[in-house]
């Protein structure tokens, strides 16, 4: 039951291109309720009782938000003041330049994410369209060596990040491409291994018919592949994108300048002593920093959902 | 094969040019970068402290030349990424710090101390004691933290006398809870140590150098005493460990408790909330005062900064000056380490009500056992109030803690 | 790495091609490259070795010729890559397998090789640091010894201090000659500036030289017991005497007050003949110390069985309880005749893109006894011990992990389905099947095909998920009578966490070993998955 619809289409929209095709001036059946909830109207509830436990618990997130003096959990008494003193204090304090995390984070996400997908889908284009020595192995080896239990990590990152540092500052500590490459470490992990199961369905045949066209493996990579596996590509880059944003302990060690620092380690640091936390503007914090990835999402949406792959097969 | 050769030259010569223009960037960006001859302090800092150190750095360097360099550090990380970093040179001249750290600092000997003998009197006594481990002084003290007991004046107009007067006056004002104290399901001893050294059972006992960690005082007499006092309160409701410090803090803001038992960082919260605030000194359950933990804010010399000269001349000749810790007292608002400063600071109701329970407050321990302590304290603490055996538990502590002193 | 020495490209063909085939497959291969593919190779490669050469540049002038030569083999390696016909495999894996080498293997080797390590509280850097601050701790201040006005000077011989004392009196010394008086010296409010024969140094100067002057140690008189006037700030002098000496060439400290003799003993510290330590000491090797304080450890033995037993059960019903709602998620929402659906998807991503630890906090206070949302509205005022009851703590740690990780598996899961041919499910609709049969029998073994590698890892995930345990339960309830510091929730990374780093020191070599311990469980379960999953051969 996957969507077919075609790139131009809006996801989203009900209109069936198929019952299109088919009736395209049939005058439309009367409403049946019972067939509407077989349909879709029991997906709504299931729905709607999904979004009710998603949300509710971020509610008092939004609350302390819009509470100027709010705690984050020593009221079930939800939205009791509203007011956006927090999102005034997050966003004029000096000692606080939440626009330039802001800006930090899209930067650093967004490349991070882009590199990653790059570099994830040559690697399962390799695993998937070659055969060579060592490449169970290799498959087997990205996703083992990310099992490594990350707890003492950052002694070793900031080692090696120190002696680049020494060496070449402009890539070492307290720089975005320090933090970038090191991100990139994770790049050949599992999600490799999701996107060399998605190249797996893409038939063969489709490669074949493009080398006797003449074409290279980089534009039968570029030009053919990579269009056709759009939706794990978005769905990569978005978890990439998501885990980079909420990344804290490498991004804390390595990123020193306040004006250099991402939303995570900017906003942790205002709650990182019990005494005190500034929940208020933390939570204000979190409800922005989430903005942009539901906007990613948005916009990949029709990407991940999109059915270009039933088109390719047909 | 012509292919391959001809790409290869093109590659060589683009890769030449390339590196010889980069090259030249690189030496060019190489000769500014060693121009600069004054030498830059850089201090690690809370995050909630920078902006009262802000003027202070920027005057220290208006009177030397000396460019203080403050960064923002998470509270929770600071100290273990001093300790990571201080062996590779990377990081700090200065580190802010909490008295309590030296035992690990010095054991990793990361710290280097400072003279500050000649300046013993200048300080509150509390301060220059928490600044001396082993018989150094490594800590330049510039606040003093302890509990105080915060009363809601429109509810019960008069201090108590003693904990059951608190709770019969905290129950005589009508409202949902007596008395809040922050605890939570692992406990937090922190918070009722006052209570139990009112029972005359400090964690260690002390000597001419200080505490003495092979004098474990947790499990004596006053220690059982306490332990029973804590199971009875537990019954009673006026301690609880569902009260987290959120759940205190919404009380007695919201004008629901009477009293608070709490630190000088959640006045702000509740005189905001409108609540007519006294401080009082901690009504003591048992025999003896009720003396919390004074926690001393500070600043450490790292033992690897390459900047000595100007580390110490910034601590001892600067930061330990009236102007200065007055000033930075008016920026942050917490009692000053400088006994002159802390008299002036005295003079407002609120940091003086501290500042009277800190008189009789003890410094937190800062030997490297007290880790054990922690490690099993709490969880006995909450065990009791939840309505286990009070001396059996308290017996278990003793011996767990000892056993991991060793 | 093996994945890059073989050239052999082939079409996922089962057999094996003969030598004339690829030599022809090679030949067409080249012979299809456009010019402006060539074109953007060559300048890629060139930025690459620019950047390589600049590097190289740079690591030859401050000589550090290890570091040198992995540029330079890499370099020459890629370049032999991507110049050389064939080598596909290695010319698509290549850019990622540098930085997994350099951020990742690197990173294991290195945590492993601190597991051989005595690397804890006391011992966490080299000898030569840990001398300079026994030396720096052990100045003791002579009792009842005056603060003298102190100026650097300095004359052809070095620098040294000129020092007023509190009477005024003046005199001059140098650290391989005591203090001496001096007449006609300079004062300034009762401070000599400076002397005839010396320059004095102004405060910036100072600054400049400060690595000098901290270490500047000048003798008060021929008797050692005097002290050593050292001037901490440049601007006064205070007299110390040390009471430990550092013998550089029999390498010893002694202790001046007690004359005891401390020596290096291979054991990473100073140490007394009856066995006493001097703190701080410094890292060395020590084999496999850890691994068999590992096993032995006192506070994990006992409760160790347990802890594997819920660490298994808890990363199993995680990855099987969101993946089943994700993917079950994942197929309601494909429906293209529903409306609305992007507004469901957006807001069920939502949990996953907040800070997990600020969810967890507010989880916990939803689930407070007394307090909490889930007791007082919606069970209507019941006490349910949901975090500090040792069964339902582990069941409130599995709700909240669904709610985490849900999301994760919905996306992941949305964008496998679209995988699916629509022709296969088409047909199967064709012969009649039932939509729960379509799902059991085709979409669910296609879904597991790709999926199954990121169940496994995902299980690893939360093997290791020490925040989530960390932040919700910390491990707790714990039974006060235990005598260890571990709880009901914890689970092996939070316990080796809990065992070294609590308590009186943080011991990262110990921690050290225990992560390589852990790997290996979680990698041998992982294999054995792997094969199980028939995923081996699927791939042949």
């Amino acid at each position: 039951m996957s969507d077919s619809t075609t790139t131009r289409a809006h996801a989203g929209t009900a209109s069936s291109p198929r019952a299109l095709k088919m009736a395209p001036d049939l005058p439309r059946r009367p409403f049946d309720l019972r067939r509407w909830f077989f349909a879709t109207g029991w997906r709504h509830i299931v729905g709607v009782i999904m979004v009710l436990y998603s949300v509710f618990p971020l509610l008092y997130v939004l609350s302390a938000s819009l509470n100027p003096r709010g705690t984050l959990t020593g009221s079930n008494q939800l939205f009791s003041a509203i007011g956006l003193d927090a999102y005034a204090r997050l966003l004029n304090d000096p000692d606080q330049p939440f626009a330039a995390w802001f800006g930090n984070t899209l930067l650093i996400a967004g490349v991070t994410a882009v590199c990653s997908v790059f570099l994830g889908a040559l690697a399962a284009y390799s695993f998937s369209r070659m055969r060579f020595k060592g490449r169970r192995m290799g498959l087997m080896s990205v996703v083992l060596v990310q099992m490594f239990p990350q707890l003492l990590a950052v002694v070793a990152i900031f080692m090696v990040m120190s002696t680049i540092s020494d060496i070449f500052p402009a890539i070492g500590l307290n720089t975005h491409i320090g933090l970038i490459m090191v991100y990139l470490g994770g790049a050949l992990g599992v999600n490799t291994y999701l996107m060399y199961g998605f190249f797996n369905t893409v038939p063969t045949d489709i490669d074949e018919a493009a080398k006797i066209d003449g074409a290279s493996h980089a534009r039968i990579f570029f030009t053919i592949i990579l269009r056709l596996v759009a939706p794990i590509l978005a769905v990569v880059a978005l978890l990439s994108f998501i885990s980079t944003t909420n990344e804290f302990v490498v991004a804390s060690i390595l990123l020193i300048d306040p004006e250099k620092q991402t939303l995570a380690v900017g906003l942790y640091k205002l709650v990182s002593n019990p005494n005190y936390a500034d929940w208020s503007a933390f939570s204000a914090g979190a409800v922005l920093a989430a903005l942009p990835v539901m906007a990613l999402f948005l916009f990949l949406q029709k990407y991940i959902v999109g059915g270009l792959t039933a088109g390719a097969v047909k | 094969m012509k292919v391959k050769t001809r790409s290869i030259l093109t590659a060589g010569a683009l890769a030449t040019t390339a590196a010889l223009v980069l090259a030249g960037c690189a030496g060019g960006a190489d000769d500014s970068g060693d121009a600069a001859a004054t030498s830059t302090l850089t201090v690690w800092v809370d995050a909630e402290r920078v902006d009262a150190l802000k003027d202070a750095a920027a005057a220290y360097q208006d009177k030397t030349g000396v460019e203080v360099d403050l960064v923002s550090k998470d509270v929770a990380k600071i100290k273990d990424d001093f300790i990571q970093q201080a062996p590779t040179g990377k990081g700090p001249d200065i580190v802010m710090g909490a008295h309590d750290w030296l035992g690990e600092l010095v054991t990793n000997g990361v710290v280097a101390p400072i003279e500050l003998s000649d300046k013993e009197g200048d300080f509150l006594e509390v301060a220059y004691k928490a600044a001396t481990y082993d018989g150094n002084q490594y800590l330049l003290p510039y606040a003093v933290e302890n509990l105080a007991l915060l009363r809601n004046a429109d509810l019960v107009p008069e201090a108590a006398s003693s904990f059951d007067d608190m709770i019969a006056k905290g129950t005589a004002a009508g409202v949902e809870l007596p008395f809040v104290v922050e605890q939570g399901a692992e406990g937090n001893p922190y918070h009722l140590y006052p209570f139990q050294t009112a029972f005359g059972a400090p964690v260690f006992g002390s000597n001419e150098g200080g505490y003495d960690a092979t004098d474990l005082q947790l499990g004596n007499a006053g220690g059982e005493q306490f332990a029973q006092w804590l199971a009875a309160q537990g019954v009673a409701g006026t301690l609880s460990t569902e009260i987290t410090g959120d759940i205190a803090k919404e009380k007695f803001t919201a004008g629901q408790a009477a009293f608070w038992l709490t630190g000088p960082w959640n006045v702000g919260a509740a005189v905001d909330a409108g609540i007519n605030v006294e401080v009082d000194v901690i009504a003591s359950p048992g025999p003896e005062a009720a003396q919390p933990f004074a926690g001393v804010k500070g600043f450490l010399l790292s033992e690897t900064s390459k900047n000595k000269v100007a580390a110490n001349d910034f601590l001892v000749n600067y930061l330990a000056t009236e102007d200065v810790q007055t000033a930075l007292y008016e920026s942050g608002n917490i009692l000053p380490a400088l006994a002159a400063s802390a008299e002036a600071a005295s003079s407002d109701p609120i940091v003086g009500g501290f500042a009277a329970v800190g008189a009789e407050a003890v410094p937190m321990p800062a030997v490297p056992a007290m880790g054990s302590v922690w490690q099993f304290w709490g969880i006995a603490e909450a065990a009791i109030i939840d309505g286990a055996d009070p001396v059996t538990i308290w017996q278990k502590l003793a011996t767990d803690v000892q056993g991991a002193i060793g | 790495m093996s994945t890059l020495t073989d050239d052999e490209v082939t079409e996922s063909e089962s057999l094996p091609p003969t030598k004339r085939q690829r030599q022809a497959a090679r030949l067409a291969e080249h012979a299809s490259i456009g010019v402006r593919a060539l074109l953007v190779k060559i300048l890629l490669l060139g930025i690459v070795d620019a950047i390589a050469v600049w590097a190289l540049f740079i690591l030859v002038m401050k000589e550090q010729w290890v570091i040198g030569a992995i540029v330079l083999v890499v370099t020459l390696l890629a370049n032999w890559i991507y110049f050389s016909p064939g080598k596909l495999p290695a010319k698509y894996l290549t850019p990622g397998v540098i930085f997994l080498v350099v951020f990742q293997i690197f990173v294991i080797v290195y945590t492993g090789y601190i597991g051989f390590t005595n690397y804890s509280t006391g011992h966490n850097s080299d000898k030569e640091q840990a001398v300079s601050a026994l030396i720096s701790s052990a100045q003791e201040r002579v009792p009842d010894s005056p603060t003298y006005g102190v100026t650097v000077v300095e004359n052809l011989e070095g620098l040294g201090v000129l020092v007023t004392d509190p009477d005024g009196d003046v005199s001059v010394g140098k650290p391989d000659s005591p203090l001496e008086p001096v007449r006609n010296a300079t004062m300034d409010g009762g401070k000599a500036v400076a002397a005839d024969g010396y320059t004095s140094l102004s405060f910036q100067q100072i600054l400049t030289r400060q690595n000098e002057i901290s270490s500047l140690s000048v003798p008060f008189s021929d008797d050692p017991n005097d002290g050593s006037l050292r001037t901490p700030d440049g601007q006064t002098g205070y007299l110390y005497t040390s009471s430990l000496v550092y013998d550089q060439a029999a390498d010893t400290m002694t202790d001046t007050a007690t004359g005891t003799v401390y020596t290096d003993q291979g054991t990473g510290a100073f140490t007394s003949a009856d066995g006493e330590e001097m703190l701080p000491g410094w890292r060395i090797n020590v084999g496999f110390d850890n691994f068999t304080r590992a096993f032995s450890e006192e506070s994990i033995r006992d409760p160790l069985v347990n802890v594997i037993i819920w660490t298994i059960v808890f990363a199993l019903i995680s990855v099987a309880s969101t993946f089943f709602l994700g993917l079950f998620l994942a197929i309601v929402f494909n429906d293209m005749r529903m409306k609305g659906r992007k507004f469901y998807r957006v807001l069920m991503i939502l949990p996953y893109a907040f800070p997990a630890f600020l969810s967890a906090l507010v989880w916990s206070g939803m689930l407070s006894e007394s307090f909490g949302f889930v007791n007082q509205v919606v069970l209507g005022g019941a006490e349910i011990p949901w975090l500090t009851d040792p069964f339902l703590a582990k069941v409130s740690i599995l709700m909240v992990n669904l709610w985490l990780g849900f999301p994760y598996m919905f996306l992941v899961c949305t964008g496998a389905l679209q995988s699916i041919p629509d022709d296969v499910l088409e047909a199967a609709k064709m012969d009649g099947a039932k939509p729960w049969a379509i799902f059991r029998l085709i979409k669910l073994p296609l879904l597991l095909v790709s999926l199954a590698p990121l169940l496994i890892s995902s299980f690893a995930f939360n093997f290791n998920n020490f925040n989530l345990i960390y932040m919700l339960t910390g491990g707790g309830p714990r039974d006060p009578l235990a005598g260890v510091n571990v709880g009901a929730t914890d689970i092996l990374i939070s316990m080796v966490y809990k065992v070294a780093f609590t308590g009186q020191a943080r011991d990262y070599g110990l921690a050290s070993a225990f992560s390589i311990i852990i790997f290996i469980i979680v990698a041998t379960i992982s294999i054995i998955a792997f094969r199980r999953t028939k995923m081996l051969e699927e791939l042949n």
